[in-house]
């Protein structure tokens, strides 16, 4: 019964399915048999700039039809013209497109001036391109040169700094780790920082871009506005980052080879105490206050500081009393101390500098050859690329190889299809815990083992707190992803203004891992050998379909119509397969095969289809007076049965002022040009939401006594519908000067029913459930500057790129549940401008979002009786005890207790501020560019340095920040209290249930992203060696952060358990053209 | 041509419907709709709410049941967290376990009270036997939920929706708690075919629930007014037991053995496998960590000691009050704690620790996996808790309480043996024997508070302003900050 009805289903899938891709190829047949039959004449004519060079791989279209040709080398061209056309238009990238009368002329010469400001370039839009003085919504391109220079792993981060609104943060410095994108500030309540864009590359939808090679990035865009986004419907309300690769040229055989070799360093480390003062600090912080328990028995104990360790494979700590077994160690190395404690006897231990073991100086390898050419009737290119990023911490890397091939055939005047195939392969080592190597490991006490007295590497103290070269050498850990695109498509052109392009595409990941753990030691005495073993391995097939009109005429004088409209499916299946076992008798094969046990074994598989129809008008009358309406109806799987359905318009107008007469009037060398521009858009979303999470959850795979348990995870919501977001948006495009280009836009979102996880109360036995909670706003103020300093005419060029923008949020709307402004979650703390307790924090309606409250220190009490008349602190093991070197806390209610309701706004996870700035020099064939961004606003708990500070875990180094500014004794004015063992877990001065204020650090940074020269070898020396063109560059990357925070990554708000620093890369760069 | 190809494209956009595309069926995972149809249904919701009572048995029953009391003090790494419970330093912003895994349980067990009846199965008799388990153990999770914060909000039903009117719920007293947990338990004991033990023991059965229901009935009986008539109930229940297939262990180590579990002496215990359960249980705390053994220790504590692992640490360690209470004639003292010295010069002797030996768990690949059994009920308790009864009712308690120690002192015996007094030294012996044979069970804190003897035997309370109030415990600001309806407990 279940099987004939899951037989049913499939069929009936597949039956659907089918009927799309005969559709498709249907199209196809049918488009190629068509075809026009006119008389032509021939035309002929050479394309240069405006120095005179000719200029090969121009585009030349014979207007309102798809007739065209590209020019050779030399710049020249041949095109058949059909005799009812007329006009010849001739577009280059980067060059400013004209168009030619033909008339009786059997020549025509052009010659094309290169764009100045950003005006006249053509942006990438949905299911088209539109020129930037057409554009009414707000999109933002990126300037391609960010991508000459640095081999970025992972291109994503090129938009660091560079696209107003866009909010790029290195998470990780880990290669190949894809950097947070968020623009606009997202639109989710609770997980702010999961609300990435919809990337769509070459028309196909990907989750992100991990492997697009950058060399074959040919532009790179994000539509930010709902008007713009509207167009894709169900996933455009967090943004759309579109990309298109580099396609096939006609006309010539060209080659380029871009490649370049980086050395990479970790950009900024801890600074911790030596062992020296973490012997000092720590023997003496075992002497505690009468009060605590003793505990000096430490100080013999074998470790860190103890003197219990001896030269055996049994203790993992060199520190011991000097004597003369191991007198000679002296010679090799180790160092010597009188013991604080009693200074007639000498310690003796081993310094290392964890940081130094586990940190390298790494290289990086980028190539990439790209080759095209071909005919009018077929033109074909070819990239290959290669990176190789060796990671600076050790056994970490990244490799990727990278393949395209793009093909493109002309059936017919009318007709042509291509097709486009992506490849990737990647692999990645990544360490086994983010906090145990960059947090736990780095502090281990300095006299620590890093080898035994047989050579071998010590383990350190534990395998969660072991020697870095140790635990990352005996274990075996690989990632890979493989990555497949092909799509075929067609353009046909039925009528001179309408044409049908569908586009088909497959896309295809397969990510495979294991994971090998070696018998290996955990601690000296601990030998763990049951060599756990797991693999998985996970694929993601995606097939969509678009088929999109496009209808294109100038009707009577002037009114331009420019129409667009469509059907897409998406459809993506999930599978994974993951399997673990255990016991093997042999570290020889890291694989299962080798596992005596399985232990565990789970698959799953999961389906999403989202599809729709789509529409776009877009309307001009003589380029003056803008309007474009956009709309998609769109249906998706895995919603609730009663809401898949959502309709999302947007429709955006614009005013080109200096189309005007009366712009005549004004000085046009002052006042080049002006368009005012404003848009209104719905944008829908489903977030994160789960492919049945409306549907209720019951989760499989604990087991109890050898029975499989079946658990209630989620609770169902049949209701469960669109976030719908709401863009309005004004901008406007000024050019000043002819050389001064301001792009400004100004937006508000609110977005309703946001699909998000609300908490619940903690006694309905769930944490939280999915629904369409409230509503949230975001605004923000976007600034684009584009300047060209000195006029074009001067050989010494200077061009200014500056962006920012602000963000706001608030949250508008929360659902009904009986609290004050509906709150969920929070503090309940004094406020002294109500004069009573309220509560503060979590979700409230008129709050935003991220804000931490936490405990204020006012400075450390100098001494003993200065403590005395401390407030009595409910959080001490003993409240009314205090010493010389507690903090003094903020009684913020003046109530003679500290507790948790004197806690104070400490600050906000997110950044409200983000932009950067690009300064670009060039003089002849030398440029120099310094590439700069900031991030402002948010704040971070830098839990890894409190652990540090506040001794956490007993045996781990401290701080120089400690060492210097930490209260040592009685009259000590200090910043930081005093560094203890017991007294310090019983006073709470800082410990994880109260960090004060100050290990909140702003986050705020300015850093030096790129500072290159670059040189263009000069052209009479290449000619006689074929070549057309040589540059060479010199790159610093991550350069500098001018930053206060205090841990080793500022860019990103949130709890730091410990981050992979972000590399500094320097960088030597080849480019040659053939 | 074209122009018929131009509308045949437009049809088919236009009257191709595809909406039936979006029909797409889950493979892995079961959705509501598609659950509670059949048998296996109702067993899979059955074990998944026994991995809901391991979860809070990891260690949360532990918190409740025993943390706060005289059993445990600081350790030699710190004191993890638990110090406010055995200083009885709770407070809202630091109030131990939250209740939403004890409710998460509840709403297991909601979900299978509310679906199995509906459900048709080939035997009746499992059918009753799953619902009697469902009874017995909510009324378990309430009764540890009220002696720990008193009123409780009271969920008979699952939560199903988000409804803030049905999530959003007030206290009930617990006077109709206790209604209700003894509502539940007759239930159960009604719908409990026979009298036989659950497989392993690890599941709730007859005898078990009689086990909860005599002290649930003792609780009622002493903190909650309800008197001899209570604790009559409590005695014949226990009583009742006696006659099941149940007996002490001779050798009390074998009780707690790791290749000996759910043997005789258990009623009801939580079961722990390795690569089943989520992990390590608390057992893990009162052990040692590598780096915190000593070199300079015999080779007999090393031995004792063996492999670590498995997050073993020195966080809680048996107090100078426990230890005491045991002399080297009662086998339970090793069995139970052991005491590491380091030898310094001239074989001199200096205290270290003391490690718990009763939950040391098993050695597997070099690891130690704190992996015992957690026992909710075994025969030793009932006795005992017979013993009470009869107390309280003016009967003599020598044979139960002379049962316990003919075991622990073995040829000894003599020495030890229990003659009665008066009915309150009578209760502070039992007190104190629960204490010497259930240590490092999760039980003593309800002990004291049931005996009314918790300001009196804990310093720590004693000295804070109104104990008292202080016996119940503090609701979490966590917990406050979502439940608008929740009032927090006095004294906080």
């Amino acid at each position: 019964m279940i099987v004939q009805y899951l037989n049913h289903y499939y069929m009936k899938k597949f039956i659907q399915e089918l009927r799309l891709f005969g559709l498709m190829i249907l199209f196809m047949i049918m488009a190629g048999s068509e075809g026009y039959s006119q008389s032509t004449r021939e035309v002929t004519g050479t394309i240069t700039d405006a120095s005179g060079e000719s200029l090969p791989g121009v585009n030349i279209l014979v207007k309102g039809t798809a007739i065209g040709t590209v020019s050779n080398i030399d710049g020249s061209y041949r095109v058949s013209v059909p005799q009812d056309r007329n006009t010849l238009v001739f577009s280059f990238i980067g060059f400013t497109s004209r168009e030619m009368e033909v008339g009786n002329n059997s020549t025509i010469n052009v010659e094309l001036n290169s764009t100045l400001s950003d005006m006249e370039e053509v942006v990438v839009i949905g299911f088209g391109e539109q020129s930037r003085e057409l554009l009414t919504t707000s999109v933002s391109k990126m300037d391609e040169r960010v991508l000459e220079n640095i081999p970025y792993s992972n291109a994503a981060s090129a938009m660091q700094g560079t696209l107003a609104g866009v909010r790029v943060q290195t998470t990780s410095g880990q290669p190949g780790a894809a950097p947070r994108v968020i623009v606009r500030g997202g639109t989710s309540i609770n997980n702010p920082d999961g609300a990435s864009p919809l990337y769509v590359v070459d028309g196909v939808i990907r989750p992100d871009i991990n492997n697009i090679a950058p060399g074959d990035i040919e532009t790179f865009q994000v539509l930010k506005d709902a008007a713009s986004t509207s167009i894709y419907g169900a996933r455009g309300s967090n943004g759309v980052v579109v990309i298109t690769t580099k396609s096939a040229k006609a006309g010539f055989v060209s080659a380029t080879y871009s490649g370049s070799y980086s050395l990479s360093q970790p950009g900024s480390l801890y600074d911790l105490a030596s062992a020296r003062d973490y012997l000092t600090f720590a023997r003496r912080a075992m002497i505690v206050q009468d009060i605590f328990p003793d505990a000096s028995f430490r100080n013999t104990n074998p470790i860190g500081f103890g003197t219990g360790n001896d030269l055996t494979n049994n203790t993992a700590y060199t520190t011991q009393y000097l004597s003369p077994e191991n007198e000679y160690k002296l010679n090799e190395g180790w160092e010597s101390m009188p013991d604080p404690l009693d200074p007639s006897k000498t310690l003796i231990f081993q310094d290392t500098d964890w940081q130094d073991v586990l940190f390298r100086t790494a290289a990086i390898q980028n190539h990439h050859v790209s080759v095209s050419g071909g005919t009018e009737k077929a033109k074909v290119s070819a990239s290959l690329g290669f990176l190789d990023n060796q990671g600076i911490a050790i056994t970490t890397g990244y490799k990727r190889y990278t393949m395209n091939v793009n093909g493109d055939f002309k059936v017919s005047d009318n007709f042509s299809f291509y097709g486009i195939v992506n490849y990737a392969n990647s692999k990645d080592n990544q360490v086994n815990s983010i906090t145990n190597i960059f947090a736990r490991a780095i502090t281990l006490p300095p006299t620590t083992k890093y080898k035994f007295e047989d050579g071998t590497l010590a383990p350190g103290q534990a395998l969660s707190e072991g020697n870095p070269e140790y635990v990352l050498r005996n274990r075996v850990a690989e990632n890979r992803s493989e990555n497949l695109t092909f799509s075929v498509g067609s353009r046909w052109q039925i009528t001179p203004e309408l044409s049908f392009d569908p586009q088909l595409s497959i896309y295809y990941t397969t990510d495979d891992s294991y994971v090998f753990q070696p018998a290996v030691l955990n601690g000296p005495n601990n030998l763990v050998d049951n060599r756990s073993a797991s693999a998985s391995i996970s694929k993601w097939r995606q097939t969509q379909v678009d088929a999109v009109f496009h209808y294109v005429k100038t009707i009577g004088d002037g009114h331009n119509v420019n129409a667009t409209a469509g059907y897409a499916y998406f459809g993506r299946n999930i599978s994974s397969l993951n399997a673990s076992g255990q016991g093997a008798s042999t570290d020889l094969i890291p694989t299962l095969n080798a596992s005596a046990e399985a232990t565990s074994v789970s698959s799953s598989i999961s389906d999403q289809v989202i599809h729709g129809y789509f529409g776009r008008v877009n309307y001009d009358y003589n380029y003056k007076y803008l309007v474009s309406i956009n709309a998609r109806y769109d249906g998706a799987s895995n919603l609730g049965a009663n809401y898949q359905w959502g309709f999302f318009p947007g429709v955006a107008l614009g005013w080109n002022m200096h189309k005007e007469d009366f712009w005549e009037a004004l000085p046009q060398n002052v006042f080049s040009k002006l368009k005012v521009r404003t848009s209104y858009g719905i944008n829908g979303n489903i977030g994160n939401l789960g492919d049945f999470s409306a549907q209720g959850a019951y989760g499989v795979g604990s087991r109890y006594g050898g029975y499989a348990a079946i658990q209630n995870t989620l609770i169902p919501n049949p209701e469960l519908k669109w976030e719908r977001s709401k863009t309005l948006n004004f901008g406007a495009d000024l050019t000043l000067f002819n050389r001064l280009g301001i792009v400004l836009d100004v937006y508000r979102r609110v977005t309703d029913n946001l699909i998000t996880n609300l908490a619940l109360p903690p006694s309905t036995g769930f944490g939280s459930t999915l629904t369409n909670l409230g509503s949230l706003e975001n605004k923000g103020v976007e600034l684009e500057v584009n300047y060209n300093v000195l006029p074009s005419a001067s050989d010494f060029q200077w061009n200014l790129a500056a962006n920012f923008a602000t963000l706001q949020n608030k949250i508008l709307k929360l659902p009904e549940n009986g609290a004050d402004k509906n709150r969920v979650g929070g503090y309940y703390v004094w406020d002294g401008a109500l004069g009573d307790y309220a509560w503060k924090g979590g979700l409230q309606e008129g709050g935003s979002l991220g804000e931490y409250y936490q405990h204020r220190e006012l400075g450390v009490y100098p001494t003993d009786q200065d403590a005395e008349n401390a407030p009595s602190d409910a959080y001490k093991r003993y409240p009314d005890v205090a010493f010389g070197g507690d903090f003094i806390w903020d009684d913020i209610d003046n109530n003679d207790v500290i507790d948790e309701k004197d806690k104070v706004y400490v600050g906000t996870e997110f950044p409200t501020l983000t932009g950067g700035f690009t300064n670009t020099f060039s003089y002849k064939n030398l440029m120099l560019s310094l590439r700069m961004d900031y991030t402002v606003g948010h704040t971070i708990y830098n839990y890894a340095r409190a652990f540090m500070e506040g001794q956490w875990k007993l045996n781990m180094n401290l701080t120089q920040n400690l060492v210097d500014n930490g209260w040592q004794q009685q009259g000590d004015v200090a910043e930081l209290p005093r560094y203890d063992w017991e007294s310090t877990r019983a006073q709470l001065n800082v410990h994880p249930n109260r960090t004060g204020q100050g290990y909140y650090e702003s986050g705020d940074y300015l850093a030096i992203r790129e500072l290159s020269l670059s040189y263009n070898l000069p052209k009479s020396l290449l000619k006689p060696v074929h070549l057309e063109n040589v540059r060479l560059s010199l790159t610093g990357n991550n350069l500098y952060y001018f930053t206060k925070y205090q841990g080793l990554n500022p860019e990103f708000g949130g709890r730091d358990y410990g981050r992979y620093p972000i590399p500094r890369n320097f960088i030597f760069g080849l480019n040659i053209t053939f | 041509m074209k122009n018929l190809s131009i509308a045949f494209i437009l049809s088919l956009f236009l009257f191709g419907s595809c909406s039936d595309l979006l029909d797409v069926s889950p493979t892995s995972v079961i959705t509501t709709e598609s659950f509670w149809k059949t048998e296996g249904d109702a067993e899979g919701a059955l074990i998944g709410m026994y991995v809901n009572l391991r979860s809070i048995s990891n260690s949360t029953l532990y918190y409740l049941g025993e943390a706060r009391a005289d059993v445990v003090a600081l350790g030699t790494v710190g004191d993890g967290g638990w110090a406010k419970y055995y200083t009885n330093r709770l407070q809202p912003d630091d109030a131990g376990p939250s209740w939403q895994s004890l409710f998460t349980l509840v709403n297991s067990a909601n979900l299978i009270l509310k679906y199995v009846p509906g459900i048709d199965f080939a035997s009746e008799d499992r059918k009753n036997t799953i619902l009697a388990e469902a009874y017995a153990m909510r009324a378990f999770t309430y009764f540890v939920m009220t002696r720990t914060w008193g009123d409780l909000p009271l969920r008979m039903d699952p939560t199903e929706s988000e409804n803030p009117e049905l999530t959003q719920i007030e206290r009930t007293a617990q006077s109709e708690i206790f209604q209700f947990i003894k509502g539940d338990i007759d239930k159960a004991l009604q719908l409990f075919p026979d009298n036989r033990y659950a497989e392993n023991k690890m599941f709730w059965s007859k005898p078990a629930t009689s086990a909860l229901k005599g002290e649930v009935y003792l609780w009622t009986a002493k903190q909650m007014g309800g008197g001899n008539a209570d604790i009559q109930t409590a005695l014949t229940v226990l009583e009742d037991i006696t006659n099941t297939n149940v007996a002490l262990l001779d050798n009390f180590k074998d009780v707690f053995d790791y290749g000996n579990k759910g043997n005789d002496e258990i009623l009801m215990a939580v079961r722990f496998a390795e690569l089943e359960s989520a992990g390590n249980n608390y057992f893990n705390a009162m052990y040692l960590i590598g780096s915190a053994i000593p070199t300079n220790i015999s080779d007999e504590a090393k031995e004792t000691i063996g492999a670590i692992g498995g997050g073993s640490n020195n966080i809680a360690v048996p107090t100078a009050y426990v230890k005491s209470l045991y002399t080297n004639d009662d086998q339970r003292k090793d069995a139970s704690f052991y005491e590491i010295f380091t030898i310094g010069e001239n074989e001199a002797l200096t205290y270290y620790t003391t490690i718990v030996t009763k939950g040391s768990g098993t050695v597997i690949g070099g690891s130690r996996n704190f992996i015992d059994d957690i026992i909710l009920y075994r025969y030793a308790d009932v006795l005992l808790m017979i013993a009470e009864a009869k107390n309280a009712l003016g009967e003599d308690p020598s044979m139960e309480i002379n049962q316990i120690r003919m075991r622990a002192y073995g040829d000894q015996y003599s020495e030890y043996a229990f003659s009665p007094g008066t009915v309150e030294e009578n209760d502070e012996i039992i007190l104190e024997e629960r204490l010497r044979e259930l240590a490092f069970e999760g039980k003593r804190w309800w002990d004291l508070v049931r005996f009314d003897k918790a300001i009196e035997m804990l310093p720590t309370l004693s000295e804070r302003d109104n104990p008292e109030q202080k016996i119940l415990w503090p609701i979490s600001i966590g917990v406050l900050s979502l439940e608008n309806k929740i009032i927090q407990n006095p004294g906080y």
